[in-house]
């Protein structure tokens, strides 16, 4: 039974991974699109929108990567969740609110006529994703993480005293 | 006795071996801990430094382009006002409708007032969506050249109020175009035939890439002084700052 929740973790851990990498790469070589995608939410005052606009895409490249390789997995799931979390409040507020916006996930963002419509399958992506993450958060050790190989102790040592 | 010191000895040297282990493992986990946490950083911190960079070029890339006149807008306001606005926007765009809505009179004001000089840069962004930018922006200029900057001011105020919305951009034809350009002061017959033809669409293509070669990628884009102007959470919120700013 553990042993198939450690792999339903990795695929969970691919599959979150996967989406920040594509997402944040897709972002980090625009950073006027992705400042303009975050204003347009109306949410942040303009100079914390720009802070936000400029950091997210390195920051999901980083959750993305550490995912994939499994380091630090627990946190960087955690950090997804909470990413999740707070996308899938924006995407709610703009369609409360009426706006309708690019919501800049994969590039793009600002104003879109008609986007409303997608704001539905846009939060069950999220929460899916969302999902994945907690998953993740919750089975602690998945295979083929790196963490295991960094912070594993290793076995050999103080018993044998290897003369060295 | 002998024995029992002999063993002593030998746990006191398994302990501290045991200990120095213990040292070593702690010193690599940290080190690692250390590493890794050190390539995260550089990644995002590398990035932002990169976004950063790019983006105050394009600033200034907007900036040096809003320090000239350009051939493809209209303006009001005295040269020697202390104050330099310039607003890129696109007929259609809607949040351009709103900063209109909530501007136009004071800046008007202000310019009147010599406080400001605004320019109205319009150009052609949203074409996807139909091709009321470019229609719109074609019969501006058309106004601009048949009938002068003060009619195609009016004209172009009356643009943002009739502005269809971007679900509908045919709901305004060329022979509204027309309507409202007479509505501005224009003389039927100058302008007429070039709006409904779109003659000047050449115009709107230059006026285009001179906003894309300044590095405008949204609209309303202003720039206040030589910088990009933002401040505030919506576009209330800017309307409402960009005059404060200059009253």
């Amino acid at each position: 039974m553990n042993g198939t929740l450690a792999w339903v973790g990795l695929l969970a851990r691919l599959v979150t991974g996967g989406v920040w990498l594509v997402a944040g790469a897709l972002k980090i070589t625009q950073p006027d699109a992705s400042i303009n995608a975050v204003r347009a939410y109306q949410l942040l005052p303009s100079s914390l929108a720009e802070a936000v606009g400029l950091a997210l895409p390195g920051v999901e490249v980083v959750i993305g990567l550490a995912l994939v390789l499994g380091v630090f997995t627990r946190g960087a799931a955690v950090l997804s969740a909470l990413l999740f979390t707070a996308f899938i409040i924006g995407i709610a507020s703009v369609w409360a609110r009426g706006i309708e916006i690019d919501c800049g996930c994969f590039g793009g963002g600002g104003a879109d006529p008609g986007a409303s419509s997608a704001y539905p399958w846009e939060i069950a992506r999220d929460a899916a994703l969302l999902a994945a993450s907690l998953l993740v958060v919750w089975v602690r050790r998945t295979r083929l993480a790196l963490d295991s190989v960094l912070f594993e102790p290793r076995a050999t040592g103080a018993a044998q005293g290897d003369g060295n | 006795m002998a024995s029992n010191s002999k063993a002593n000895a030998r746990a006191e040297k398994a302990a501290a071996e045991r200990a120095a282990q213990a040292k070593r493992e702690a010193r690599r986990r940290f080190l690692t801990i250390g590493g890794v946490v050190l390539a995260m950083l550089l990644i995002v911190g590398g990035a932002i430094i990169a976004s950063v960079v790019q983006n105050n070029k394009n600033n200034a890339k907007i900036a040096d382009a809003a320090s000239g006149r350009s051939d493809y807008g209209v303006t009001i306001g005295p040269d020697d006002a202390p104050h330099k606005v310039v607003i890129y926007e696109d007929f259609l765009c809607p949040f351009c409708g709103e900063l209109e809505k909530r501007t136009r009179d004071d800046l008007a004001r202000l310019a009147a007032d010599g406080k400001v000089q605004v320019e109205y840069r319009p150009f052609d962004l949203l074409s996807q969506l139909g091709d009321y930018p470019i229609r719109a922006a074609s019969a501006f200029s058309v106004v601009l050249e048949e009938s002068g900057p003060k009619v195609a001011k009016e004209f172009h105020d009356l643009l943002f109020e009739n502005q269809p919305s971007e679900q509908d951009p045919g709901s305004v034809t060329n022979d509204d175009l027309v309507d409202l350009a007479v509505e501005a002061g224009a003389t039927e017959a100058d302008v007429a035939d070039a709006i409904r033809n779109v003659s000047n669409e050449d115009w709107v293509t230059e006026a285009t890439a001179e906003a894309q070669k300044a590095g405008v990628t949204s609209t309303p884009t202003i720039v206040l002084d030589g910088d990009v102007f933002t401040d505030g959470r919506t576009i209330d919120d800017q309307a409402e700052n960009l005059i404060a700013a200059l009253d």
